[in-house]
């Protein structure tokens, strides 16, 4: 499969082993194979942005939403503001004090990171969007449909939560992809 | 306390959910204080002795949990 990967498609792959490692996250998911496609410089990349994806917004989000077991919704459930924590925290030991999770063992800087079922399940379905769309190749615009195509993938929760419309995004995508003549 | 919060704390109460989210995130924020905190200590100069009896713990607990670290200057026990 990966034989018919394009430049840009491959650029996307091996982007997202980086955007996991900066995040200090130990596989490969969905959430960094779109950071990694916002931050390309190709059309589809440009598409994001048209759409208004930017990628220090999405990584801010997947900060918040999904690495921190720090939920400050389930700790004010119990009576317990984090946000005052945090203040009180970080005026004695600086900001960002309260960021570094506990225990956290440093992923390594070289290998490969593994990819999570739902990333490979990703790419494969990038595959059958190049095939539906008769195109020999995959170039990043099938990746990104591919990680568009479940709802339960993280990177169609942070499309959404950025507010942008999926629907939307696979059509523009599409037509980018259709009109390239690829 | 504001109605909000108290709607929570029944909501929380009942789900399952949000309660073992609470309890996770409470023992990550522990620990995280716990590191902090010991890192402090240790930078004025205490001893894994004290500091481990004011955590509760055996002096080898704390100094086997945060005694790896980085520490620039060398302190003995």
């Amino acid at each position: 499969m990966f034989e018919r990967f394009t430049d840009s498609a491959r650029q996307a792959v091996n982007g997202a082993q980086g955007q996991a490692r900066t995040l200090g996250h130990h596989h490969v998911g969905t959430e960094h194979l779109l950071l990694a496609l916002v931050e390309g410089d190709d059309p589809t990349a440009w598409e994001l942005g048209r759409l208004g994806l930017d990628a220090a917004d999405l990584r801010a989000r997947l900060v918040r939403i999904s690495a921190d077991p720090l939920d400050s919704d389930a700790l004010r459930a119990i009576g317990i503001d984090l946000e005052a924590v945090r203040q009180a925290t970080e005026q004695t030991f600086g900001e960002g004090a309260l960021d570094v999770p506990a225990g956290q063992s440093r992923p390594s800087l070289w290998g490969h990171l593994p990819f999570s079922p739902k990333a490979k399940k990703a790419l494969e379905q990038s595959l059958r969007h190049a095939l539906r769309l008769k195109h020999k190749h995959i170039s990043s615009g099938h990746v990104l449909l591919g990680a568009l195509h479940d709802e339960e993938f993280l990177s169609v929760r942070l499309v959404t939560e950025a507010g942008v419309d999926v629907n939307t995004l696979r059509a523009e995508i599409t037509r980018l992809l259709t009109s390239a003549a690829a | 306390m504001s109605d909000g919060v108290t709607l929570a704390q029944e909501a929380g109460s009942r789900d399952p959910a949000i309660g073992l989210r609470a309890v996770r995130a409470l023992r990550e924020l522990a620990e995280r204080l716990e590191a902090l905190q010991v890192a402090s200590a240790r930078d004025k100069g205490w001893s894994w002795q004290q500091i481990a009896v004011c955590l509760g713990v055996s002096r080898q607990a704390v100094h086997k949990k945060h005694g790896g670290g980085r520490r620039i200057l060398k302190k003995e026990r």
